[in-house]
């Protein structure tokens, strides 16, 4: 058998599902081609009016916050040492892999000289927000890429290099704690230049500390959705006790927000807040459904225990950020009288990104070793421990 | 980025006295001639203004806005030219990522299109919606005003103050103000007494003088605050957190995988000791 038809032959094996995915991700990269061939005028609904759209609204904006899951899990994890949790890092290392680079995607889909994006590494503007998210993003991506390379590793039995990521592994992931703070919050940076453009619903000099808090939130919502989706559909073991621990967290952060938030409402905030009905339904229903809502449920240890309430409260918070992101990057830029409806093309490609984020869940799930890691038995204490953790690497590489 | 001890006085500014503005448009097709930019399509319409093209675009800098109202019974228009404001500090210029905007000391405020990576930051920043886009293009680069800079560098007034007869004057920023000061005093019925640009978006080499109020003409009304210091006051702390967070978290794994390693220590002497007591 030629290597292309044990392709075929594979993938003939996949479920539906992945197989649907499959053609919506080539829908997406058929539509992203349209976009260099025809150019961004008319595959867009972009124009001078609204220079940014769907894509950086939701696949920069929002797509970073959605993976924030990594470095917040591998500080809880790591740095505050509750190991237990340990077995959902992997999973959430992939999750956030997938994401940056899903992101450097729609990134470069957004440019207009996508050929030059290494100019932001040689013409340094460090009074640019967009400067140091995109430094920060390529640091991130590499530091995911790196951490990523474990679980590959194991699957080929390459010890040599496992043991040198298993000893850069705690600066990996103290760096990777640094630059998400860094970049998380600097996307809210992005919009304090919009002085008199987003509506004071949501602008306020704390926007950058605000979507580093929510970023965390749903980092660690997407966790708890992915964990108990997993399990579900993928037959992957059942995590509901870690997801417990995690999920009395998470009131704790949002807790955090919702002050915050309620402080640079009160105090920080110029300018009406109650002129623009829509908006203000908007901001209501982020603020209810996304925060209130879900801090209330995940108080209730009735909640905490029951999978799917527990789930629901997680997608309630993921929804929230969600919204907000778009408040902030979208709906709130609008001026009065004005609407932006993403085109046709935009939505295929967005659609076949996040089509392209689970389908490679997926098959690097079916591929290597990310539930089945075994963390008990590795020792991942500093600085001269490593050669014990021999005895972890061999499992992992047998039973892959 | 602008030095913070640039002296905005000596630069160059435009006055542009839109009492005198006759509505010609000269200014719209010197502008178009000296940039070489193409036409634009354009329909006949009816409504509010009268101008063509409706806006500021790709292949247009500058345009008069036209406004009816009515004064003494009779029926008036107002004008108002809009272009680039080349303000003293940038938005533009502090959000590019790849610091393609630069304000020059001459006054206005450049573009470098061979660095551009087209990510419309400019356009989303600038207070008065200046940068437009080649959207037409599939792989399009920011074009605006450009201030005339290879004009004023040479010692020359940009095209659009060349050609206007009456209503623009080219000169340096203080001497401006100064004039249009004394063209307020002058005349106190004929003049908002207010300037344009003076104190905008903390200061600018465009200023305005005008009869109507502004924003009856289509001014944007801009804080008064130099743009790039709204981010800039949480940028400045990027550093500082990046070290806080990343050592605070250093110090607190170690701290932890210590207290750990010392424990299995402990176990594994007295696991280690029991056996060779018994032997």
């Amino acid at each position: 058998m030629t290597a292309a038809k044990i392709i075929v032959n594979e993938i003939k094996g996949y479920h539906r599902f992945v197989k649907f995915l499959i053609v919506l991700v080539s829908l997406g990269a058929l539509a992203s081609l349209a976009r260099f061939v025809f150019g961004l005028g008319v595959t867009t609904n972009l124009n001078d009016t609204f220079p940014w759209g769907l894509w950086i609204s939701f696949d920069v904006v929002t797509a970073v916050p959605l993976a924030a899951g990594a470095f917040t899990l591998g500080a809880i994890v790591h740095c505050f040492h509750i190991k237990k949790l340990e077995p959902l890092v992997r999973p959430a290392i992939v999750t956030g892999f997938l994401g940056y680079s899903l992101v450097c995607v729609g990134l470069l889909l957004d440019l207009g000289q996508p050929q030059r994006c290494w100019h932001t590494m040689v013409y340094w503007n460090p009074h640019s927000p967009m400067f140091e998210v995109s430094m920060c993003i390529a640091a991130y991506t590499t530091v995911l890429f790196l951490e990523f390379l474990s679980p590959v590793c194991e699957k080929f039995g390459y010890h040599v290099p496992l043991r040198l990521l298993r000893t850069i592994e705690m600066p990996l992931v103290v760096a990777a704690a640094s630059i998400s703070t860094l970049h998380q919050s600097s996307l809210g940076t992005f919009f304090l230049i919009a002085v008199d453009k987003l509506h004071s619903l949501w602008y306020n000099p704390l926007l950058p500390l605000l979507f580093w808090l929510s970023a965390m939130c749903a980092g660690i919502s997407i966790i708890i959705v992915e964990a108990t989706m997993s399990h579900k559909y993928m037959g992957q073991p059942d995590e509901s006790e870690l997801l417990e621990t995690l999920a009395k967290i998470l009131p704790w952060v949002i807790t955090v927000y919702l002050t915050v938030k309620v402080f640079s409402l009160v105090a920080l905030t110029q300018g009406p807040l109650f002129n623009r009905p829509g908006l203000l339904v908007l901001f209501a229903v982020e603020v209810v459904c996304g925060v209130l809502l879900p801090l209330v449920m995940l108080m209730n240890g009735n909640v905490r225990e029951n999978n799917r309430l527990r789930a629901t409260a997680a997608w309630l918070v993921i929804a929230g950020v969600i919204l907000n992101r778009f408040n902030v990057s979208m709906f709130g830029m609008e001026a009065p009288g004005t609407f932006y409806y993403p085109s046709f093309i935009e939505s295929v490609v967005t659609i076949g990104i996040i089509a392209a984020h689970i389908l490679f869940f997926v098959l690097i799930a079916k591929y290597f070793p990310i539930f089945e890691h075994h963390p008990e038995t590795v020792d991942y204490s500093i600085p001269d421990h490593f050669r014990k953790t021999e005895k972890g690497h061999a499992h992992g590489a047998a039973k892959a | 980025m602008s030095s913070e001890n640039q002296d905005f006085n000596k630069s160059k500014a435009f006055l542009i006295d839109m009492t005198k503005c006759t509505g010609c448009r000269g200014c719209q097709v010197a502008c178009k001639q000296w940039n070489q930019l193409g036409a634009e399509k354009t329909e006949f319409f009816t409504g509010e203004g009268y101008q063509n093209p409706p806006l500021m675009s790709e292949y247009t800098f500058t345009r008069i806005k036209f406004r009816d109202y009515e004064k003494n019974g009779q029926n008036e228009f107002a004008f108002y030219k809009e272009m680039c404001m080349h303000c003293n500090e940038p938005a533009c210029a502090s959000v590019c990522p790849v610091g393609a905007f630069k304000k020059t000391k001459e006054g206005p405020v450049t573009y470098d299109a061979e660095r551009c990576i087209g990510c419309r930051f400019c356009m989303v920043a600038c207070p008065f919606g200046v940068p437009k886009y080649e959207w037409s293009k599939a792989l399009p680069l920011v074009r605006k005003c450009t201030g005339c800079y290879s004009r004023v560098k040479e010692g020359q007034k940009p095209a659009c103050a060349t050609t206007c007869v009456s209503a623009i004057t080219y000169g340096n920023r203080d001497e401006m103000i100064k004039e249009a000061n004394k063209r307020i005093a002058a005349r106190p019925e004929k003049y908002l007494k207010k300037l344009y640009g003076a104190e905008e978006a903390g200061g600018t080499s465009v200023i305005y003088l005008t009869a109507l109020p502004f924003d009856e003409l289509g001014f944007k009304p801009v804080t008064k605050r130099p743009l790039p210091s709204y981010t800039w006051q949480a940028l400045r702390l990027v550093p500082g957190i990046f070290l806080t967070v990343g050592s605070s978290l250093s110090l607190l794994s170690w701290f932890n995988h210590r207290k750990e390693r010392i424990a299995k220590e402990e176990e594994q002497r007295k696991s280690g000791a029991t056996p060779k007591e018994e032997s």
